[in-house]
């Protein structure tokens, strides 16, 4: 049954805010980065056309923006609300120095394990306010973890902002895959403990995503960069720490995962794809988009998805969906098998 | 869409999905209550460090499963040729 309360039926209404304010926002760095030469070329089609780039930062500001509104507003915890802030603020900065000085591969990780520093240190300062350190598992009741649980907060940051980062090669995989999870876990949250700021936060998130999703669809018309990729990322995990959804989470991210793991597995180093000699998919004379029959090129998801037949960009990303979907599906049965 | 490869991929992650309950279901009922030190100031951390460890070694078999199916479904021969199975 769907709670009522008017806390978060509140909470859900000023999320809701978060679409437009990402759409407008999305289109305001559409037009600056172009005008600023901020460009990245989109390499899965024929005409190579030229798209904004760095237009993904419409989503960790409009989350900054509406978790300050919903604190005035008095609405949640002023603390956990910080943590969240600034989590994803310090990793859209990462992400964005990123974009601007293209780092080396293995500096996003550690960087990004830095941006996990602020739950962990509120989390000292004020404790059962940012994390609990009773893991709740499904089936089989929880356990604590007084020492373990803190020092994998940084570490659960960085891993979920380089997750995502890493499945974003064709239009609207990520913001599509990021409001798929959210809105999973929001419906899981609704179902099961409406905490508000967990609704807030999630509900939040997926409008947010799908108001960049609007313009990054296929065929994109803006890139989210760095600065999009690692927010979000980081911003499911901090969520994932904030309300106490770790276990569901990482069921929902089931697909960012094998792609990661494959990717790192074949490479075994962390490296950017722009550094790969060997591109794991190549373009077809009719436009298609077909699996590298290089050896040295990393196994990543879509080549999965390419295995054996080449395929349309649109009909990858649908298949990607369809992941999401299924992964998001087993996330929300993880939650409703967790006893609270 | 490449619905046989979707099917494929759902295989794989109900799979992975209902061993990672098993591993958690592990660690709540076996791992978590153990004493490995019962000293009160250093054995505690001693114990997390263990468990820790037992955790990490359950996540890598995890993943070396995933990684068997993966390849077994997707990838005949040898991983480097990209065939149907």
């Amino acid at each position: 049954m769907l709670p009522s309360g008017w806390e978060v039926t509140t909470a859900i209404l000023l999320a809701i805010v978060s679409f437009p304010v990402s759409l407008v926002l999305t289109r305001v760095f559409m037009q600056t980065n172009a005008r600023r030469g901020i460009i990245g070329i989109d390499v899965h089609k024929l005409s190579k056309p030229r798209i904004p780039e760095m237009c993904g930062a419409a989503i960790p500001v409009t989350l900054i923006l509406l978790s300050s509104a919903y604190v005035l507003i008095g609405g949640g915890n002023s603390i956990t609300m910080l943590a969240f802030s600034l989590v994803v603020g310090s990793a859209a900065v990462v992400g964005a120095v990123d974009d601007r000085l293209k780092m080396r591969g293995i500096y996003k990780p550690l960087l990004t394990l830095l941006c996990g520093l602020p739950i962990v240190a509120l989390g000292l300062l004020y404790p059962n306010q940012v994390y609990n350190p009773t893991l709740q598992v499904p089936l089989f009741g929880s356990f604590h973890l007084p020492i373990i649980y803190p020092l994998s907060g940084p570490v659960a940051i960085s891993v979920t902002s380089n997750t995502t980062n890493m499945l974003d090669p064709l239009n609207g995989t990520m913001a599509g895959g990021v409001s798929i999870i959210s809105a999973a876990l929001l419906i899981g949250i609704l179902i099961t403990d409406p905490a508000p700021s967990a609704v807030f936060l999630y509900a939040c998130l997926l409008f947010s995503a799908l108001g960049f999703f609007y313009f990054n669809r296929y065929p994109s018309r803006a890139f989210a960069g760095n600065v999009g990729q690692l927010s979000v990322g980081a911003a499911l995990g901090a969520l994932a720490i904030l309300s106490r959804t770790e276990i569901a989470s990482i069921v929902a991210m089931f697909p960012n995962i094998q792609n990661s793991f494959f990717f790192l597995s074949k490479i075994k180093r962390f490296t950017e794809h722009r550094a790969l000699t060997a591109k794991p998919t190549r373009l077809l004379d009719d436009g298609r988009l077909a699996s590298s029959s290089d050896p040295k090129a990393p196994l990543t998801l879509v080549r999965t998805l390419l295995v054996g037949r080449p395929a349309k960009e649109s009909e990858i990303v649908s298949a990607i969906f369809a992941l999401y979907l299924i992964s998001a599906a087993l996330a929300l049965i993880t939650m409703i098998l967790i006893r609270r | 869409m490449n619905q046989r490869a979707v099917a494929l991929q759902l295989l794989v992650f109900a799979t992975q999905w209902g061993l990672m309950i098993v591993g958690f279901g592990i660690l709540a009922l076996v791992v978590a209550p153990l004493r490995i030190q019962s000293d009160p100031s250093l054995g505690r951390y001693f114990d997390a460090a263990v468990k820790a460890m037992i955790a990490l070694v359950l996540s890598i078999s995890w993943l070396f499963i995933w990684d068997r199916q993966v390849r077994l479904y997707f990838y005949r021969k040898r991983e480097d040729i990209t065939e149907p199975v």
